[in-house]
């Protein structure tokens, strides 16, 4: 397995505060790679460090094979990245700034012209002749989207770029790097849920600066989805619940939108013996048992806390 | 140094596109075509107002060193002070405004992205001083009917010389201190303290010190020491960029 990135014990400090602790990833390339969590998770910060603006405290980030502290003009020649508020030149247009960028690169004029044509295209900013000044947010997240792709990098670092955009523009830019699958390595930051299940092939979630899930989107969510029940009575819910509450392999017990309680469970064999019963000594009927086809939002929730930050 | 020609363009089209083409060439212009006429017509002003404030005391009749003095004083003075405000945010703003980032993730180094910035402003400040001594030399030929070239070339090109340490200074300030003002302010007062320094007779002959008197002294066609404090202010330059490279690779963005 060949890895665009790979992170080992990152771990990155700002006096007592704790941005990212102990972070190990490692992403195939090739992969969407979606890098979930909640605003101040420590998703912008591991994203500076992946672009070597920022220092690790302690630990190591290896991108393309390279140490980030020994990357030099000729990775990131390979690299494309969109920070989460990209900054331009509100003075330029956007086809000036993109060939600007395309100039850094030292791309030559020919497959510049084409390349900042097509990403216009793209961006849906071919008309657009007034200066960047002059746009919306999501116009500035679009340009910042194309001019992240004007090398054709083999490792695009997104943070964030769908949060501004409009659900046409986010249509747009999730089906662009759906496209990009198997030729590109794709890593972006979301704390869209959606995004992540529509375009990723791979997870990891993050929360207080530490990764609490990694994997395989339909590995994560099955591995969570057993320990959860979904349960539908005639009546008596609410008493049921708190029967169920009470036993020791249940750990939560909710009443969801349509009355069905959803039961996370340690004990899955023990849950199943006990719940019927239960059941039966309430004298109810019971309508559905089965285990909870959980989403990546459950698992994002469970995970997480769900609490607003 | 990768980046470099295409990061120094842009800084070439900022200024063009931008405000920057309009303070800094409109201030030097200014004082560049009403040197010479404020230095003609100074002492018959003087008289006019308060002729009998002057008592026995008589005002010499204006000469052509009069309006090069004048230049060289606005030039050392208020230009200078425009000059350092203005590139307080030299690179600071790029920071700010989140530029920085987007380029500083492409194949462009730290170190040509400062080069390119001390390089290009440098230029376009040598332009504005031969332009505006080129202004002044005509106007004072037309105003005065003599205007012999050497006094006042020399004395701007000694100018310019600390003019150009002020760019290395003010691009070395902005990177260790984020606010613009903040910047300004060290500035201002590195200006100070070089004056002070001027008082002292080796810094103020051998140093770049001596650049805060020597041009008023060249304008006035004396003789004096150039030879090492314009090789000291260009080595100091050198070294001011050389410390914000050094700087602004230990930066976090």
């Amino acid at each position: 397995m060949s890895l665009a990135i790979r992170t080992s014990g990152l771990t990155k400090t700002y006096g007592e505060h704790r941005a990212l602790d102990n972070v190990d990833l490692e992403v195939e390339e090739g992969s969407i790679f979606g890098f979930l969590g909640p605003n101040g998770a420590g998703k912008t910060t591991l994203l500076r460090m992946l672009t070597g603006l920022a220092r690790p405290t302690s630990g190591g980030v290896q991108i393309l094979g390279r140490d980030v502290t020994a990357v030099d003009d000729s990775i990131r020649a390979r690299i494309g990245f969109l920070p989460d508020v990209p900054g331009f030149y509100d003075w330029m247009t956007a086809e000036e700034f993109l060939r600007f960028v395309g100039r850094l690169f030292a791309i030559d004029r020919r497959t510049l012209d084409e390349r900042v044509g097509m990403l216009l295209g793209l961006a849906g900013l071919t008309d657009v002749t007034t200066a960047i000044g002059g746009y919306s947010r999501g116009m500035k997240q679009r340009l910042g989207v194309a001019q992240a792709l004007i090398n054709a990098p083999q490792l695009l670092l997104l943070d964030e770029p769908t949060s501004a955009l409009d659900p046409m523009g986010r249509r747009d830019v999730l089906e662009m790097l759906s496209s990009l699958r198997g030729r590109t390595t794709v890593f972006f930051s979301t704390h869209i849920l959606a995004d992540v299940e529509r375009v990723c092939d791979t997870v990891a979630i993050l929360d207080h600066g530490r990764v609490v899930a990694h994997g395989p989107i339909q590995e994560l969510t099955s591995r969570y989805a057993e320990r959860k029940v979904i349960l539908e009575v005639t009546d008596a819910a609410g008493g049921l619940a708190e029967d169920i509450s009470r036993e020791p392999w249940a750990t939560s017990v909710a009443v969801g939108p349509t009355g069905a309680l959803e039961i996370t469970v340690t004990d899955m064999d023990a849950a199943r013996r006990a719940i019927p019963v239960l059941v039966a000594n309430r004298h109810t009927g019971l309508c559905r048992m089965d285990a909870g086809e959980l989403g990546l939002e459950d698992v994002f929730v469970s995970l997480v806390g769900g609490g607003t930050r | 140094m990768r980046g470099f020609a295409a990061f120094a363009r842009k800084e070439v089209l900022e200024i063009v596109r931008t405000w920057r083409l309009w303070v800094l060439p409109g201030i030097v212009l200014f004082f560049a075509l009403t040197g010479p006429v404020m230095a003609r017509f100074t002492p018959e002003i003087l008289r006019a107002v308060a002729s009998d404030q002057l008592g026995q005391f008589t005002l010499p009749d204006p000469t052509y060193a009069d309006a090069y003095t004048g230049w060289i004083k606005n030039l050392s003075q208020i230009v200078l002070f425009a000059l350092i405000i203005v590139y307080g945010g030299i690179v600071s703003s790029e920071r700010r405004s989140g530029t920085a980032v987007l380029v500083l993730t492409k194949p462009v180094s730290r170190g040509a992205f400062i080069l390119a910035k001390a390089t290009v402003h440098s230029a376009f400040l040598a332009m504005l001083v031969v332009a505006g001594t080129l202004v002044t030399w005509g106007g004072t030929a037309i105003v005065f009917g003599e205007a012999p070239g050497g006094a006042l070339w020399s004395a701007s090109l000694a100018w310019l010389v600390f003019g150009i340490l002020f760019v290395a200074l003010m691009t070395l300030l902005s990177v260790v201190i984020s606010p613009t003002a903040g910047a300004a302010g060290a500035g201002l007062g590195a200006y100070a303290l070089v004056s002070i320094a001027a008082l002292w007779t080796p810094l103020g002959t051998y140093s770049p010190a001596a650049l805060t008197g020597v041009p008023t002294s060249l304008a006035l066609g004396k003789s004096v020491e150039t030879f090492w404090p314009v090789c000291t202010a260009l080595l100091l330059a050198a070294a001011l960029v050389a410390l914000a490279v050094a700087a602004f690779r230990r930066k976090e963005l």
